[in-house]
C-alpha cells in the first residue's frame, strides 16, 4: 500500500515567507515537494473562502505564513 | 439592520439531505452587513456543501446567486429563470426575505439558512446589539433616546424595578440597568423631568400581527 502523501498548500506573503521560500531554493535547501506554495502581495488578504476552496481542490491541509 | 444568525452547517445539510439541484440565494442588505447571508457567506455555503456532498460521495449541483435584496419582488424576479434549474432554494436572507421569496416562487420548496435575530446597531468589529423591538408605539422621546422596552429584561414601561443594582440588571450581571441608563442620559441633557411622568400601560392593540403599512399616498390605491 502506497503510503499516504499529503498536498499542502501554502499562502504566502511575498515579503517574508515567499522570500524565505526563495532564499531556500537559493541556498539549495530542500523542503517537502508536498506544498505548494500560492504567493500573495499579502497574507492580510486571505480569506476563508481561499481556505475552503484549497481544501475542495484537494488540498489535505492549508497554511498561511505571512 | 436586521441581525441574524447562520444556521448550523448540520442544520442546513440535513434540510437538503435527498436534493441535487440547489440555488443558493444571498441578500445584499442587512445579513450581508452583519456577515451570515450575503455574496461571501453564499461562497463558503456552498464550498462546505460541495465537500460534504463529495466525501459522502453524493452528487450535489449548487447554483449560487445574491439579490440586492431579497425584501422587494423587483429583484426577486430576476430569479424567475434560474429557479427553474433547481429542487430546492435555500435562502440566505432574514425570515422576511425568505418568507417573500417563498411567497413569489411558491411552487418552489424554499428552506432558510439563518435563523433571524433582531433589529439592531453593529456595536463594533462583528458585535451586534438589539436596540428596537419594532413595538409601533415608540417612547425613545422620554427615555433620552434609550428603549425600555428593549434594553430592560422586563421590557418596564416605568422604572427602574427592585431588580436594578448599581447600573446592573438582576438578570444577569453582564446587563445594563436600562433605567438606569435612561436616569443618567436625561440627567445628562437637564431632561430629568421625563423620568418622573407614568406611562400608562403600552398600547399593545397596534402591534397587531402581521403589520402593515400603507403610505399616505398610496391609500386610495388599496
Amino acid at each position: 500500500m502506497n503510503e499516504f502523501e499529503p498536498k499542502v498548500v501554502a499562502f504566502c506573503c511575498q515579503y517574508c515567507a515567499y522570500s524565505a521560500a526563495d532564499l531556500a531554493g537559493s541556498m539549495r535547501l530542500q523542503y517537502s515537494p508536498n506544498v505548494r506554495i500560492v504567493k500573495l502581495m499579502c497574507t492580510g488578504k486571505v480569506d476563508v473562502i481561499h481556505l475552503l476552496k484549497a481544501f475542495e481542490g484537494g488540498a489535505d491541509a492549508v497554511f498561511v505564513a505571512g | 439592520m436586521i441581525v441574524a444568525d447562520r444556521k448550523p452547517f448540520d442544520d442546513i445539510k440535513a434540510m437538503l439531505e435527498g436534493f441535487e439541484r440547489v440555488l443558493i440565494v444571498g441578500c445584499g442588505e442587512c445579513v450581508s452587513v452583519c456577515m451570515v447571508g450575503g455574496e461571501k457567506e453564499v461562497e463558503i455555503l456552498a464550498s462546505q456543501l460541495r465537500m460534504a456532498a463529495g466525501k459522502e460521495g453524493k452528487k450535489i449541483e449548487l447554483g449560487e446567486t445574491t439579490l440586492e435584496r431579497q425584501c422587494d419582488r423587483e429583484y426577486l424576479e430576476l430569479l424567475k429563470d434560474k429557479i427553474e434549474n433547481y429542487d430546492v432554494v435555500v435562502s440566505m436572507a432574514c425570515g422576511a426575505g425568505v418568507q417573500f421569496l417563498a411567497e413569489m416562487y411558491d411552487h418552489k420548496i424554499v428552506l432558510p439558512a439563518t435563523n433571524t435575530r433582531f433589529i439592531g446597531v453593529t456595536e463594533g468589529e462583528g458585535v451586534w446589539t438589539e436596540r428596537c423591538r419594532a413595538c409601533s408605539d415608540c417612547v425613545l422621546a422620554e427615555t433620552g433616546g434609550i428603549c425600555p422596552v428593549t434594553i430592560c429584561a422586563k421590557g418596564l414601561l416605568n422604572g427602574p424595578c427592585g431588580g436594578t443594582n448599581d447600573g446592573k440588571c438582576e438578570v444577569s450581571k453582564e446587563k445594563d440597568c436600562a433605567w438606569t441608563l435612561i436616569y443618567n442620559r436625561l440627567n445628562k441633557l437637564g431632561r430629568l423631568d421625563s423620568i418622573r411622568e407614568i406611562f400608562p400601560a403600552k398600547k399593545y392593540n397596534v402591534q397587531t400581527r402581521p403589520g402593515r403599512r400603507i403610505h399616505e399616498a398610496f391609500k386610495e390605491k388599496e
